[in-house]
């Protein structure tokens, strides 16, 4: 009886396996391809770089220590002036010291987080424009001919604003005493980091 | 007596008649209504919602219009989808090339820009940005349509399908950012800023193309 079952079993699954077989289509090697290749591309750009990863969230946790009008304000001109700079990029226009800059931009933005620096709208705002403009322009320069330009550029903008984000959501900890002491444990380790990057963009490692 | 016994011979023999009539008469079924007469109808409605260049330009005018007082914006509602069929049919009719593709990037930055900074601008304004937006984007939708494509019923497709997008997104970003604390304002602002950005992207793509070419 139980062998009747499994022969019977063993032939429904034959047969299923047989009816895959004749219907399967051409095997793609990469199926990102098009619209979501170009979206899931772009998204993973911002995300593959240490460097550019921690400056960006660092962003977000100084917007969030300086309050109002910075915590809002920063990360919304950060994309803008950064996709400036990734068209720079793009189009092949030259920005020397791009490394250094951006191993000084996780520096200074880690270091003013562990320090709590206070410093007046303008002056954040002109720090955080600078260094995006070499962070945009390092990836313009690595960008792909995109198969789908836009799709890139969605993916691209948005990992990057989701990244200033979770600073931002980061910074929420600052509430609380020990909250705000791990903001600035996380500040100095992203100032620690940018140390190492600077280190290494020096040496030319 | 039962209920089947009641039908007389007549009524049983036209119910007959007419059933294989209308098997006669079939056609074969079709499981996509997109190659019946009316799929020019349905491509001219969806032909933009497939591609971001429409979407991302869609969006941000829907969302412009939104953070405009009510009075202005909704000039976006009407403008629009008369700009769409406007550039379908001049296009259609030869009198307007389809725009570059410089004009993507340049749209979405220029939207994105005045989202960003939370401009206000006047019923004309609102009014001259969507139609302009409307006429660019039914010349690009409607460039390499195949001769044998119904343009009425596409156009059609496409009045309905911007209308919709215009009024809902507006409607939608009114209600958000009005009732709720101020961060939703500043939300639509940084979506923006996005948009702008990626805008700024695609401007550097199109120009690298056009040098490489």
């Amino acid at each position: 009886m139980t062998t009747t079952c499994i022969l019977r079993a063993a032939r429904i699954v034959g047969a299923g396996v047989a009816l895959l077989t004749l219907t399967a289509g051409a095997a793609s090697a990469h199926v990102q391809t098009g619209v979501a290749g170009g979206l899931v591309s772009g998204f993973l750009h911002p995300l593959t770089g240490l460097d550019h990863l921690i400056a960006m969230v660092a962003v977000g946790i100084w917007g969030a220590q300086l309050g109002k009008p910075a915590i809002w304000l920063l990360p919304i001109s950060f994309p803008m002036v950064m996709a400036f700079g990734g068209a720079l990029g793009v189009i092949g226009v030259p920005l020397p010291y791009t490394e250094i800059a951006i191993a000084l931009s996780a520096l200074v933005l880690g270091g003013a987080v562990a320090l709590r620096w206070r410093a007046p709208f303008w002056a954040a705002a002109i720090v955080v424009s600078v260094f995006a403009l070499f962070h945009g322009h390092a990836h313009g320069v690595e960008l792909p001919n995109a198969a789908n330009p836009a799709a890139y550029g969605v993916g691209f903008v948005s990992a990057t604003g989701l990244l200033h984000l979770c600073g931002i959501v980061i910074g929420a900890a600052l509430r609380w005493p020990l909250g705000e002491r791990l903001v600035r444990g996380v500040g100095a380790a992203i100032a620690a980091l940018g140390c190492f990057f600077l280190y290494a963009a020096v040496l030319g490692i | 007596m039962s209920s089947l016994s009641a039908i007389s011979p007549a009524r049983a023999a036209a119910g007959l008649g007419t059933a294989s009539l209308l098997l006669l008469a079939a056609s074969p079924a079709e499981a996509h209504i997109v190659s019946s007469r009316l799929g020019d109808f349905y491509a001219g409605a969806l032909h933009p919602l497939m591609a971001l260049e429409d979407l991302v330009q869609w969006l941000a005018l829907g969302l412009l219009a939104g953070m405009q007082d009510p009075k202005r914006g909704r000039w976006v509602v009407a403008g629009f989808p008369l700009g769409l069929l406007a550039g379908v049919a001049l296009t259609h009719a030869g009198l307007l090339p389809a725009p570059p593709r410089l004009f993507d990037g340049g749209g979405m930055v220029v939207l994105g820009l005045l989202l960003a900074l939370a401009i206000d601008l006047p019923a004309a304004a609102v009014a001259g940005l969507a139609v302009l937006l409307g006429v660019a984007r039914g010349s690009a939708n409607i460039d390499g349509l195949d001769a044998a494509n119904d343009v009425v019923l596409f156009g059609a497709g496409m009045l309905l399908s911007g209308y919709a997008a215009a009024t809902l997104i507006s409607a939608a970003t009114l209600a958000f950012r009005r009732n709720g604390a101020g961060w939703r304002r500043i939300a639509v602002r940084a979506a923006g800023s996005w948009i702008a950005a990626v805008g700024c992207m695609l401007l550097a793509f199109a120009l690298r193309a056009g040098v490489m070419q």
